[in-house]
C-alpha cells in the first residue's frame, strides 16, 4: 500500500461516481422524457450518487 | 503558417482553436503523412533504438546510457509493477514498459523544438491504448478467473442484500466496460490537448502583442516568459499523464488477477 495505491484508489472512486450518476441519472432523464415528467431525473442522479456512495463505501472503507 | 497569415494582414489576433491541431499531410496529398502519425513513427524508431544501444553492451558496471535506460525500465518494473499488480507482475512489465515510454515520448515531443506536437491530442491515439489497457485486462480477468466467475465478480458484489444489486450492478458494469476505458482515454488527450492549446495561446499571443503599438510590445515578453513557465509545467503534466495512464493499466489489471475485488 503506497502512494501509488491511493492514487488508483482515487480514480477508482472517481469512476464510480461517474457511472453512477450517468447511468442512474440517464434512466432518470429517459423517464422523464418517455412519460413528460421533470422529477425522475433528479432522482435518478440521486439515486445515483447515493449508490455509488455505497459502492464506494462496499470497496474500499469496509474492512 | 498562420503566424505569417496575420502578420500580413495586420488583423485582429486570432485565438488557437480546434483548426491548430488538423495539420495538412507533409508529403503531398497522403493524409497518412500527417505530423501526429510521423511523430509517432518516429517516436517508436526512437524508443527502439535508445533500449537497443542502451542494453547492447550490458556490463556490471554500466555506462550512463546503459545507465538511464535501466532507469526508466526499474522505475515501470518496480513502482508500477511489482507494487501494484504484484506477485505475477513480471509477465505484464513488457506491457507496461511500452505504454510508458511510448506515451511519455509522444507527450514530451509536445515541447520538444520543432517536433511541438503531442500527437495524444488527437483522441484517436489514446482511444487505441485504452482499448489495448481494456482487452489485456480483461482476457487476463477471463483467463485467470474463467468468463462466468469474472463476470461475476465484476456485476455482484459479495456480502449484500440481493435487493441492492438492482441499483449497484448497472453502476459496475458501465464502469468496468465503459468509464474505464472512457477515462482512461479522455484524461490523457484532454490533458494533452489542453497543454498544447495553452502553449499557443501565450506564445502566438506574445508574437501578436510584438506587431501592435509600443505598450503591446513591451507586454509582449510577459506572455514569452508565461509561455517558458508553462512549458515546464507542461512537461510535468506530460509526464504525469504517462504515469497515471500507465498506473491505472496496472490498477485494472490488478483488479482482474484478484479474485474478488
Amino acid at each position: 500500500m503506497g502512494r501509488s495505491n491511493e492514487e488508483g484508489a482515487m480514480w477508482s472512486i472517481f469512476g464510480y461516481l461517474l457511472s453512477g450518476l450517468v447511468i442512474w441519472g440517464g434512466i432518470g432523464w429517459a423517464l422523464d422524457n418517455w412519460l413528460d415528467k421533470n422529477f425522475f431525473l433528479l432522482g435518478g442522479l440521486l439515486l445515483g450518487a447515493g449508490s455509488s456512495l455505497y459502492l464506494t463505501w462496499l470497496r474500499f472503507g469496509r474492512n | 503558417m498562420r503566424k505569417f497569415a496575420f502578420a500580413e494582414s495586420g488583423e485582429g489576433f486570432v485565438p488557437p482553436s480546434t483548426a491548430d491541431f488538423n495539420l495538412p499531410p507533409v508529403f503531398g496529398n497522403n493524409e497518412f503523412t500527417t505530423k501526429p502519425i510521423l511523430l509517432v513513427l518516429f517516436s517508436v524508431i526512437l524508443i527502439s533504438a535508445f533500449f537497443i544501444i542502451s542494453s547492447r553492451k550490458a556490463l556490471v558496471v554500466p555506462s550512463k546510457l546503459q545507465f538511464a535506460g535501466e532507469s526508466v525500465y526499474a522505475f515501470v518494473r518496480n513502482s508500477i509493477g511489482e507494487e501494484i499488480i504484484g506477485r505475477e507482475f513480471m509477465r505484464f512489465v513488457p506491457f507496461l514498459f511500452t505504454l510508458f515510454t511510448f506515451i511519455i515520448t509522444n507527450n514530451v515531443f509536445g515541447i520538444v523544438p520543432l517536433l511541438q506536437f503531442p500527437a495524444m491530442s488527437h483522441v484517436s491515439f489514446p482511444y487505441v491504448l485504452a482499448i489495448f489497457s481494456f482487452i489485456v485486462f480483461h482476457y487476463v480477468g477471463i483467463k485467470k478467473q474463467g468468463l462466468g466467475k469474472y463476470l461475476k465478480g465484476i456485476a455482484f458484489m459479495p456480502g449484500v442484500p440481493k435487493f441492492v444489486y438492482i441499483l449497484l450492478t448497472p453502476i459496475e458494469i458501465a464502469t468496468f466496460f465503459l468509464v474505464r476505458p472512457l477515462t482512461l482515454s479522455l484524461r490523457l488527450f484532454a490533458n494533452m490537448f489542453a497543454g498544447h492549446l495553452l502553449l499557443l495561446v501565450f506564445i502566438l499571443g506574445g508574437e501578436h502583442m510584438l506587431s501592435g503599438g509600443i505598450g503591446l510590445k513591451l507586454i509582449a515578453p510577459f506572455a514569452f516568459a508565461f509561455g517558458i513557465g508553462m512549458t515546464f509545467f507542461e512537461f510535468m503534466v506530460q509526464c504525469l499523464q504517462a504515469y497515471i495512464f500507465t498506473l491505472l493499466t496496472a490498477l485494472f489489471i490488478a483488479g482482474a488477477l484478484a479474485d474478488e475485488h
